[in-house]
């Protein structure tokens, strides 16, 4: 809105003598936003399109990087039949769906607790923010490095104190990362320890931006708490919650330091995720062509699943105004 | 009406009382988001006796063993150097190319200018794992192999939707006026946009740059398959040290000091405009 106000009021622009150059200079207002978005333009081509159009090209050929003396051909279709017809894919995409749903949604509800718990008047509130932000500032390898080292078996503070209650109760250590099972947990585990900080972080701008008047005027009409909340702070909410489900659900789908470091997608294949299975197909057995054919399978998951994400949030919150 | 003013310092929740079990409950909450960190870090001041005892050793006296090993005969501090380079030049480099882009979309009123917007945005969506293998071949083939300038514009593309998504809000928010005063004055725009623009912007700018020098310099997947000896950064180097058949849990300690303290010291430094800069995305949207 204030953008055509603000083109319409603008004054006239003078760019030193008329040359050849000023004709991209600020006075032409069709084309001096080109000029200033070029570099950006420029780079994200480079490094962004044409990785893209050289993962088609890739994928429609038979690449394998450790043996570059085979002869290169085009092979159609075959790499998307040959990642479709791979039973691993469907175990990966299963496995990649169940972790990002499940951390996705614990970290929401812990997240949404600890942004409401914020917004009461506390003592020493910015001290603890820091340190609750701490698992979400440190690197993801570094994440995932601390938890491998906590659950090492005979060495980490884990499995020294929780093994020791374990034992006492005659149940034996657990497994953490040498069961399949609770290998996969673990992990779901580590990654709401690492992330539901900054669903805290993104909730909490969101909470502090919902104007106060509904509150007031809930207030006068004596609704309870938990009414509060479903109809007044939920919905208000709604776009901050878009943002930040969006955001984790695709970092979420494409974890990797965590698994890669901690289990490296075993016991057996029980925590290989797409982008675990997409790492051992192209830089560990070196099949450039499934693992590009892989690539874009993947990224039109996530582009699918983000834009029914929006559509979902944007006709709710249409209905909600 | 005692309810209402309270409603005021806190819009969201009326609070209650300050119950004890909150404060319990996030002491709860603290010290499980703290601890595991904390633990790691005394670890890399043990020696190797106590980091590999049976029993955790909560008192020890403190040795630099593994400090001494990983710099004196690993040499750390060069990654360490890598990593300075790299962030610090992707930082400016996507800083100062994303401004101007960032400025076009929130002042100019042109055809295609939302297209243009989400277009910078999707770029973000791509797991960095799906472009890597492209991204090596290109590479392999230019000789940006293991290099520096190679990470430096890898990085500055990584980072570049990011700083357009947030710096277009923030730029938003500046009213216009400043600029066209000052170009009625008889500056050029450039001029206007250095003295007058940017000066404004600059606190905004500051808390992009720290949110992206971060996640530059935590950057791990691209770094360990696009570099080997000459351009190692941190991150694969903290790897190599810390995972293994025969894991020093106090080298792993001190790795994870080394490649964590300036993060951690930044971030305590510039607590606020940290949390501000992580939070604008979703304020303003």
């Amino acid at each position: 809105m204030s953008i055509s106000e603000n083109t319409t009021t603008a004054a006239p622009i003078t760019f030193g003598e008329r040359s050849f150059l000023s004709g991209f200079g600020p006075s032409n207002r069709k084309v001096f936003p080109w000029v200033l978005m070029a570099p950006t333009l420029i780079i994200l081509f480079a490094i962004g399109i044409f990785p893209f159009l050289y993962s088609l090209y890739i994928a429609g050929h038979n690449f394998i990087l450790s043996k570059p003396y085979i002869p290169r051909f085009f092979v159609g279709l075959y790499q998307y039949q040959a990642v479709v017809q791979d039973p691993e894919f469907w175990h990966a995409l299963r496995k990649t769906l169940i972790f990002t749903v499940e951390a996705v949604f614990i970290q929401f509800w812990l997240g949404l607790g600890l942004a409401l718990l914020f917004q009461r008047q506390l003592r020493g509130i910015a001290l603890m923010r820091v340190f609750i932000l701490i698992p979400m500032i440190l690197p993801p390898l570094v994440a995932a490095l601390i938890w491998r080292y906590m659950f090492y078996p005979g060495a980490g503070l884990v499995t020294y104190y929780v093994g020791g209650i374990t034992r006492a109760l005659g149940l034996g250590e657990i497994p953490f990362l040498s069961n399949p099972t609770i290998a996969f947990q673990t992990l779901v585990f580590v990654d709401v320890w690492e992330w539901t900080p900054f669903m805290f972080l993104m909730l909490s701008a969101g909470l502090a931006s919902i104007p106060r008047q509904p509150y007031e005027a809930a207030e006068i009409d004596g609704a309870g708490s938990w009414r509060v909340f479903w109809t007044i702070t939920m919905p208000l909410l709604r776009p901050a919650i878009l943002i930040a489900v969006i955001i984790r659900t695709m970092d979420a789908f494409r974890t990797y330091e965590l698994i890669v470091i901690m289990t490296r997608g075993g016991p057996g294949n029980a925590t290989t995720t797409l982008n675990v299975f997409l790492t051992k197909t192209g830089l560990e057995f070196f099949d450039a062509s499934k693992a590009a054919a892989l690539s874009l399978i993947m990224m039109m998951i996530i582009v699918v699943m983000s834009f029914v994400f929006i559509r979902v949030f944007r006709s709710k919150t249409e209905v909600a105004e | 009406m005692r309810k209402l003013s309270y409603s005021i310092e806190s819009p969201a929740v009326p609070p209650r009382q300050r119950n004890w079990w909150v404060y319990l409950l996030l002491a709860v909450v603290c010290a499980l988001n703290v601890l595991p960190y904390l633990w790691v870090v005394l670890t890399g001041f043990m020696d190797g006796a106590s980091a590999s005892a049976p029993t955790p050793q909560w008192l020890f006296t403190p040795s630099l063993e593994a400090f001494q090993f990983l710099i004196v005969d690993k040499g750390i501090l060069k990654n360490f150097f890598n990593s300075v380079i790299v962030s610090f030049s992707s930082t400016f480099l996507s800083v100062t190319i994303g401004m101007f882009c960032a400025y076009a979309l929130a002042r100019y009123e042109f055809v295609g200018r939302d297209d243009v917007s989400f277009w910078v945005l999707t770029n973000r969506m791509m797991p960095p794992v799906a472009v890597l293998i492209p991204i090596f071949v290109i590479f392999q083939t230019v000789g940006l192999l293991d290099s520096l300038i190679g990470l430096i514009i890898l990085y500055t593309a990584m980072q570049l939707p990011f700083v357009v998504w947030m710096l277009t809000g923030y730029f938003r928010d500046i009213p216009r006026r400043y600029e066209e005063s000052a170009m009625v004055d008889g500056d050029t725009w450039f001029a206007a946009f250095r003295k007058v623009t940017l000066p404004v912007m600059m606190p905004s700018i500051t808390a992009t740059a720290i949110f992206v020098m971060i996640l530059s310099w935590n950057e791990f997947a691209f770094a360990t398959f696009l570099t080997s000896n000459n351009a190692k950064t941190m991150p694969p180097a903290v790897m190599a040290y810390s995972i293994g058949a025969d894991i020093r849990w106090n080298v792993l300690g001190a790795a994870v000091v080394l490649i964590t303290a300036p993060i951690i010291l930044f971030v305590l430094l510039l607590q606020r405009q940290f949390i501000s800069g992580l939070s604008q995305g979703v304020v303003r949207k």
